[in-house]
């Protein structure tokens, strides 16, 4: 519950003043609505009475008939104001949201980032930022509408009618409405959460039937792989009977509510009426406020319906959020070597302009040696400058150290836009970077920088993907560059075009590549070979 | 843009609607009926209540005690509101079962079906069909069918009511009301545009946060995490500006709507009231009208047309269910590739391994692709070599029954591959496709396709990832998470391998076994394959790699 009231407040103060426009046409909304059918039930009671007593010449009827008009009329304009306005508040929330998060995921460390490549965890992500995005629309700003609007009510009515009246309808309502969300809200937390979960699961499931399938059809299990996803099915069908019960079971209480609150208003009209306090006419009125109250109460009951699939997801979501505890950044020291390692069976200082190749077999830890050079994995034995790389603030670290991962990930958008993700530069610039890798005349047969790659890189092959990541290294130029496989996937002609076009582009970088195949290439001064 | 869909997806010849009709809401007519009455009969209890009320108000204006009737009057009241809670209530709950039942039949029916014959469709495409998508479903059958049943009966009810105490009330109604299916049918486009207009603008907001944190390691390698958010938040921001653009005028037309009914409710407030003056003497039968009659008129107004605007509401989830029924008819209509037999544990296939192929061509969607013609007996190993898309991967499943023949002939054991000796050929056969998959289970169990229970150990040893399995923090009691993450390409090969022959299978499949690998990880697959022929199991690989190949007894080359 904490999580999700901390996302609550990070949702409101993406934009406060947006938030407040909308909650106050919400208000405004209903009170019209409320006014609207107490001033109808007043001015037709009222003529009734003045037909009756033969005063009807006398009878101001043009200020109160305006007023049904203007209240109508208010109440549409109105409503469009508040559509547009929530939605807004919305929108501005979900972005702020939405942003925050991918500011938190920035900060974790090399095993989170990896995992946000499964297909799996990114749903999981989106499915959740989803769930949160009903709390402003369906949670805040209709609770905060109604919270408002009956206090706003019961002013008036004390004002209008009477204390036992305003009192009847304030007194019926927040209890009532209270007992029915709390029950509503105990009872639908289990199952909402499960349907969301089961749901997950479903899904996770299915791919993974799908991929599988043909061992699962050779080992004859399919059947039983079949059945189990039913059985999840069935139990995320019975969370969502169990939600949809609850949630009934609120709304069939609500309106008996309401009818029970208008009624004892109605009861207690006929109470001053007695004691002679007011007339027929204004003894109506809190019955009809009653009524049109409804409207502030029944949407409430969503909202708190979800809650369970709310908290979940904020349970999950909310530790993304939180700001970094402040490393303390140490000053880098300029006389120490630019990289020293000893680490993993390691021993060596390195300096600018040197390349360094390490092999080494499979799973042997080369690629945790870059991570761990980059600050993503912690680990001892490695100085920058004389700091290790965990001390190092983090935007210095950048400037001095780039990596380009094994597999590394492009974006939608234009080549341009990927290739300018770290920073502006000129096309001149971008020309002899994409030069430098060899895939100038790939990108102009593409239709040069401006032309547009789809999700995750989408349109370029394999090897275009893997240079463009390269040349996105190059711009950066940084003091020291590391590379994982910058030659997987390129026949032997572009390696070696590569692999020089990368020394010349850099002659000052220290450049540390780890490779499987081609250490023995020209530009490398030195090849270990990592043992386990 | 639904229909234009559903009408792509039907055969041609038949009308969408009855299809439609047929598929999803024939099995649960009589629940849709049965609610949808219920609801018409909770709102034909409004007007008791409206009634109620008129007469205890009427009572005090003829100078009656203001207790006199007002018990009446609220016990009947609160009775009616209970019984139409409890109407709903009902309503509600058959209603949900028959989405229940609709999701639950749909569910099951492509469980057992898109991974025994597949489509070209992905597996990500087909999970959001049956877990979220299906789901829509059920706004359409609860919501759309109730809101057309009670807007097509309880209008006229009220109508019928309001003329009966007013003639011109009933006009003014009369002439409103067509007016609101006219701005319905306006509307109902508009506003359906415009839901769909913010869900493809969250979509397009989430695709752009799945973009960027699938690459959000190199993001922070770069040093770009910062420049990154704030480009985020510069095009979600004009992606706001342009969706409220459109908002702006979509909610504008659903305004008219709101902006009708609330002028009738308001003529009619102003009419009853000048008409009790005795202002206007005309309108009523027989003259001016009551007091009681003027607060009935008021109070059944607005339920007129409420019934209307809930139609126009849940319109969208009309469209959205015939979207969703469009993918399920698209789906149907899709090319298969149905696996033999019934995909089951059976006695496996008696006799020494031996396959045979003549003139084979295997059924995939859409084409026919020529198998080799290829003799192979037990304890020999074959490499299936030739370029990409020369048929390698299909005769490898084409060997396994995972996919038929479209002419030819396709002997093992001495037998015909068919339907009926699929599953007991299968008993005997293992495949090692070229990608791995793990799912959310532990290691071990996912190595125990078949759930003996056994120990791996043996399998491990033979396929050279004993050390593999070693390095996981938990063993085999370790979770691979769907990509494998923790693993290189060469150990996932190598669990895989170890997966293949923990079956027991006597033949062995193998897709690409060493591809992507350097020559010293693909040198002890190699290895392990020779061991596992040693050992006298028959083994066909499909390969690109000369090393791979030559270790094999013979290599054919496809796509001559």
């Amino acid at each position: 519950m904490s999580a999700l009231i901390r996302i609550a407040r990070l949702l409101v103060s993406a934009d406060p003043w947006a938030m407040a426009r909308g909650a106050a046409l919400s208000v405004a909304v209903l009170l019209m609505g409320a006014a609207l059918l107490g001033l109808s039930g007043w001015f037709i009671t009222a003529t009734g009475l003045a037909g009756l007593v033969g005063i009807g010449i006398a009878f101001d009827v043009f200020r109160p008939s305006a007023g049904v008009r203007f209240l109508a009329l208010g109440r549409a304009a109105s409503r469009y104001g508040e559509r547009l306005l929530t939605h807004d508040a919305t929108l501005r929330a979900l972005a702020a949201l939405r942003v925050t998060l991918l500011r938190g995921f920035a900060r974790s460390d090399a095993k989170t980032l990896a995992r946000l490549r499964s297909e799996g965890v990114l749903t999981r992500i989106i499915s959740d930022v989803d769930a949160l995005d009903g709390v402003i629309l369906r949670l805040i700003l209709p609770l905060a509408a109604a919270a408002l609007t009956h206090a706003l009510v019961f002013f008036a009515l004390v004002w209008l009618v009477g204390g036992p009246v305003a009192g009847v309808i304030l007194a019926g309502y927040l209890p009532g409405l209270a007992l029915i969300l709390l029950r509503l809200g105990r009872r639908s937390i289990a199952p909402s959460s499960v349907a969301e979960e089961t749901a997950q699961a479903l899904r996770r499931g299915t791919i993974a039937m799908i991929r599988d399938r043909e061992a699962l059809i050779l080992a004859a299990t399919l059947p039983e792989r079949e059945a189990a996803l039913r059985d999840l099915d069935a139990r995320a069908r019975r969370a969502a009977r169990h939600l949809d019960q609850a949630e009934r079971g609120a709304a069939a209480h609500m309106s008996i509510l309401v009818a029970v609150v208008a009624m004892a208003a109605f009861l207690a009209g006929a109470l001053l009426l007695e004691a002679q306090q007011v007339g027929p006419a204004t003894a109506v009125i809190g019955l009809f406020v009653a009524l049109a109250l409804a409207e502030a109460v029944l949407p409430l009951r969503r909202g708190v319906a979800e809650l369970g699939r709310m908290v979940g997801a904020a349970a999950r979501v909310a530790p993304r959020t939180e700001l970094p505890t402040g490393a303390p950044p140490r000053d880098e020291i300029a006389a120490a070597p630019l990289l020293r390692l000893e680490t993993q069976g390691l021993d060596l200082e390195l300096a600018a302009g040197a390349a360094l190749a390490i092999t080494g077999a499979s799973g042997i830890g080369k690629t945790t040696l870059m991570l761990r050079i980059s600050g993503l994995i912690e680990g001892e034995g490695i100085r920058i400058k004389g700091t290790a790389p965990r001390d190092w603030r983090e935007p210095a670290l950048r400037a001095v150290v780039t990596a380009v991962p094994q597999r590394s990930a492009l974006m939608a958008g234009t080549i341009r836009e990927n290739l300018c993700l770290a920073g502006d530069h000129s096309d001149a610039e971008l020309d002899a970077a994409i030069h430098a890798v060899a895939l100038a005349e790939d990108i102009a047969a593409r239709g040069g920088l401006s032309s547009r790659l789809g999700e995750g890189g989408a349109g370029l092959s394999g090897g275009q993907a893997r240079r463009l990541c390269l040349a996105r290294g190059l711009l950066c130029a940084p003091e020291i560059l590391l590379l994982d496989e910058p030659t997987e996937g390129l026949d032997a002609r572009t390696a070696e075009a590569v692999l020089t076009g990368i020394r010349a582009a850099l002659p000052e970088a220290l450049i540390i590549a780890v490779m499987h195949r081609g250490a023995a290439h020209g530009i490398f001064d030195r090849v270990v070979r990592l043992a386990g | 843009m639904a229909k234009d869909e559903s009408g792509a997806a039907q055969r041609p010849g038949s009308r969408p609607g009855s299809q439609i009709g047929a598929r999803i809401l024939a099995p649960v007519a009589r629940e849709l009926r049965i609610a949808g009455w219920l609801s018409v009969l909770s709102g034909a209890l409004w007007p008791v209540q409206a009634a109620a009320i008129a007469w205890a108000v009427s009572g005090w204006a003829e100078g009656g005690a203001p207790f006199e009737r007002a018990w009446i009057t609220a016990g009947l009241f609160v009775l009616c509101a209970a019984l139409r809670a409890g109407l709903e209530h009902r309503a509600g709950a058959l209603l949900f079962d028959a989405a229940d039942q609709t999701i639950a039949r749909n569910r099951a029916r492509l469980l057992t079906r898109e991974a025994r014959a597949p489509t070209d469709a992905g597996s990500a495409r087909i999970a959001s069909l049956t877990v979220q998508k299906l789901q829509l479903l059920q706004p359409w059958i609860t919501r759309y069918h109730v809101a057309m049943m009670r807007a097509s009966v309880l209008p006229l009810l009220l109508l019928l009511l309001a003329t009966s105490q007013s003639w011109l009330v009933g006009l003014t109604l009369l002439i409103a009301g067509p007016l609101i299916p006219v701005f319905m049918a306006l509307v109902g486009m508009a506003a359906e545009d415009a839901s769909r207009r913010q869900m493809s603008e969250i979509g397009t907001m989430n695709d752009m946060l799945m973009d960027r944190l699938s690459a959000m390691l190199d993001i922070r390698l770069l040093g770009a995490a910062d420049r990154t958010a704030l480009d985020f938040s510069a095009r979600a921001e004009a992606l706001r500006a342009s969706t409220m653009g459109v908002l702006k005028v979509a909610f504008l037309s659903s305004t008219v709507l709101e902006l009708f009914s609330a002028l009738g409710v308001a003529m009619v407030a102003v009419f009853v009231g000048f008409t009790l003056l005795g202002e206007i003497g005309f309108g009523g039968w027989g003259g001016g009208l009551t007091l009681g009659q003027g607060l009935f008129l008021l109070l059944i107004a607005p339920e007129f047309f409420q019934p209307l605007r809930d139609l126009a509401a849940a319109w969208h989830d009309r469209a959205a269910g015939f979207a969703v029924v469009a993918e399920l008819d698209a789906l149907d209509a899709a090319d298969r590739r149905p696996v033999l037999g019934q995909v089951r544990r059976a006695v496996p296939l008696a006799g020494a391994i031996s396959v045979q192929t003549r003139a084979a061509r295997a059924a995939l969607p859409g084409r026919v692709v020529p198998l080799p013609d290829l003799t192979l007996r037990a304890g020999q190993s074959l490499a299936l070599t030739g370029p990409s898309g020369a048929g390698k991967s299909t005769a490898l499943s084409a060997l396994a029954g995972l996919v038929p023949l479209a002419s030819g002939a396709l002997s093992v054991c001495g037998t015909a591959l068919d339907d009926t000796t699929a599953d007991a050929w299968r008993e005997r056969v293992a495949l090692m496709p070229q990608r791995p998959h793990f799912s959310d289970e532990t290691l071990g169990d996912w190595l125990d396709t078949r759930g003996t229970g056994a120990d791996p150990a043996a399998a491990l040893a033979l396929a050279d990832a004993r050390d593999v399995v070693r390095r996981l923090p938990g063993g085999l009691e370790a979770r691979l998470g769907e990509t494998g993450g923790g693993v290189s390409g060469g150990e996932a090969r190598r669990l895989l391998l170890a997966r293949a022959i923990f079956t027991g299978a006597d033949l062995i499949l193998a897709d690409e076994p060493t591809a992507d690998l350097d020559a010293e990880t693909a040198g002890r697959i190699i290895a392990a394959l020779r061991n596992l022929q040693a050992e006298g199991r028959t083994i066909i690989v499909a390969t690109h790699d000369p090393a791979l190949a030559a270790a094999m007894d013979a290599q054919l080359e496809l796509g001559q």
